[in-house]
């Protein structure tokens, strides 16, 4: 018989109790799953903003809970312009309109017809919508499959005021934020939320051999109201809601941790008290006081193992029950990093030491005599 | 000269005292004994007469509070490790046999033998032929559950003889059986003693038992009454 074995052997003999604590911690994993792909996604979502257009960085509110809540004046776009080193910048007006009760999020992009091919729209069907056409809108292929609409079709969105379209193309991005929306001339959009000259964000390209860091650096100074964003670490900039998750996500971690933790020390010390003749016999019979100790602290390992097991499936299930949610429809697209699953064996790892080292080193110093004569 | 003569004794007890709470329960005063390799002494006695104690120490499974043990020569308290002296130097038998219920009856020969210089396959062997030097090879994979009591006596010995020690000690080891299952046991003693060479050193009540050995040491309120001198070397 192996060492291994018999430390699978004692998990095994309490099933029932083993099987419960593998199971607060599968939960405890699942939230950790869940809440690292969500907030990995996300950021891959963001990161794909930033590159859209092939923006060397982009431009928008500062200081805001959601990117899509930034508001700048048409007036800064022409600001940014002006700066040397800048070669193009693009203004995009973001809006959030609701099509049925099951897409309460649809996202409208509103964009000059003719920088359509700049911000890296590909039409894969039909043709892009006239500059000064009022009632035609093009639509993200994910968004036409969700829709069930093709190019001739009509859509009502949502606006402040209910507005038929006709569908005339079908576009593709690469990325799963923009291939969700809907685009549309951006005056148009702009008369129908009644944001004249407003626009919510702009994507800035630089000249070869710019120094974008002091190019960013000059438009904040000059223009307070401004934030600029290159990287995924400065979203939070622009979009504290991505802080917010990613702190959520550190602390749900930490949390996870701690409970996990705490129900196995629960389990481990109830299992040293009730064997405690059996750690007795076995400190009889020549075991050493690591022994004991490796014993029980790689029971917890094989119960808190078992769990994480466990967790990463439901936090796989999780996922995709978020994937499907109408909320989170051309938001989300999930991405598995293997940090995720790095970080959940990790915490698995940490629940066990954290839950067993008391426990072990109670069983470990327990005196022979003394433990043969528990009863 | 005999090597035997030269040999130091299996056990020399000398002036060992052992106090409780603190000194006011005196288990053992001032007892001096000696037991020869090879030799089957039973500590006989009252209840209460400190017998168990003195066994415990003998297995370092406590400390005296005073005096010294040497164990082949050697002084209990120098060992580096007094877990290493527990599986290398003696063999512990329980009245309640102290078995692991959850394991099979090789599997509690294994756990014995677990850290020691033999493979894995190594220690299965072993573990198999003792069991069936106990007469159990036939219930080597029943649970302790299903053994009967002086089977698991006998798987209990098995084990104390998994690392060869040199000192089997046993306490009240027939004091939960019925008298056959007693007399199986008592026959298995002899057998090892006669084909091992061990010293046994046996704490036990009934005179049936106790009359089976080489040599009787009464113990009474702490101390040797009556010790006869070494009967024999092997």
């Amino acid at each position: 018989m192996y060492f291994l074995s018999l430390v699978v052997r004692n998990v095994y003999t309490r099933k029932v109790r083993s099987s419960l604590t593998g199971v607060a911690i599968a939960i405890s994993i699942a939230i950790v799953v869940t809440m690292g792909v969500l907030t990995h996604s996300l950021k891959k979502t963001a990161a794909n903003i930033l590159h859209t257009a092939n923006a060397d960085f982009t431009v928008a509110q500062k200081g805001l809970a959601d990117i899509t809540f930034s508001s700048l004046e048409e007036k800064d776009l022409e600001a940014v312009g002006q700066y040397e080193g800048v070669r193009s910048v693009m203004g995009l007006l973001i809006a959030i309109v609701k099509v049925d009760e099951e897409r309460p999020s649809f996202l409208e992009l509103g964009l000059p017809a003719s920088q359509l091919e700049d911000f890296g729209i590909t039409i894969v069907a039909g043709r892009k919508y006239g500059e000064g056409a009022p009632d035609e809108v093009i639509l993200g292929f994910r968004a036409a499959e969700q829709l069930g609409k093709t190019v001739g079709d009509r859509i009502t969105l949502n606006q402040p005021a209910p507005h038929e379209y006709e569908v005339v193309g079908i576009y593709s991005t690469g990325q799963v934020y923009g291939d969700s929306a809907s685009m549309l001339p951006i005056k148009r959009l702009q008369a129908d939320q009644r944001k004249i000259g407003v626009i919510t964000m702009m994507f800035v390209r630089v000249n070869e051999g710019t120094d974008i860091a002091a190019l960013r650096k000059k438009i904040e100074d000059e223009h307070p109201q401004l934030a600029t964003v290159q990287s995924e670490e400065d979203f939070g900039h622009v979009d504290r809601n991505l802080q917010l998750i990613s702190a959520a996500n550190l602390g749900v971690t930490y949390l996870a941790l701690v409970i996990g933790s705490v129900t196995v020390l629960n389990t481990m010390l109830l299992s040293v008290f009730e064997r405690t003749r059996e750690f007795g016999i076995l400190r009889a019979v020549g075991w050493s006081r690591l022994r004991v100790l490796l014993c029980v602290m790689f029971e917890a390992v094989a119960v808190s193992l078992s769990g994480a097991m466990m967790g990463v499936g439901f936090g796989f299930l999780a996922v995709k029950l978020l994937e499907r949610s109408p909320q989170m429809i051309g938001v989300f697209e999930p991405d598995y990093p293997s940090g995720v699953f790095r970080n959940a064996l990790a915490i698995a790892f940490g629940m066990a030491f954290f839950g067993a080292v008391f426990p072990a080193i109670r069983a470990a110093i327990l005196r022979p005599l003394d433990a043969i004569r528990h009863e | 000269m005999n090597e035997a003569a030269v040999a130091p004794p299996a056990i020399e007890v000398i002036d060992v005292e052992k106090t409780f709470e603190r000194g006011l329960v005196r288990a053992l005063n001032g007892v001096s004994l000696t037991i020869g390799r090879g030799e089957w002494v039973a500590l006989v006695g009252p209840s209460g007469c400190g017998k168990s104690t003195l066994l415990h120490l003998l297995a370092a499974l406590d400390r005296p509070t005073a005096g010294r043990i040497l164990v082949n020569g050697q002084d209990l308290s120098s060992f580096s490790s007094m877990d290493r002296y527990r599986r290398f130097e003696v063999g512990l038998v329980f009245q309640l046999h102290n078995l692991l219920p959850n394991l099979t009856a090789v599997q509690n020969v294994e756990v014995a033998m677990f850290g020691n210089r033999l493979s894995h396959h190594g220690q299965g062997e072993r573990a198999r032929e003792l069991l069936a030097s106990v007469d159990l090879s036939h219930r080597e994979n029943v649970r302790v559950p299903g053994l009967s009591g002086g089977e698991r006596q006998r798987l209990a010995i098995a084990r104390a003889l998994a690392n060869h020690p040199s000192i089997i000690l046993a306490d009240e080891p027939t004091g939960a059986l019925d008298s056959a299952a007693a007399v199986g046991v008592m026959d298995l003693f002899r057998r090892i003693r006669a084909e091992r060479g061990v010293t046994i050193l046996l704490v036990t009540h009934d005179k049936g038992t106790a009359d089976a050995a080489d040599r009787l040491i009464h113990m009474r309120d702490g101390r040797v009454v009556d010790a006869p001198a070494v009967a024999t070397t092997h």
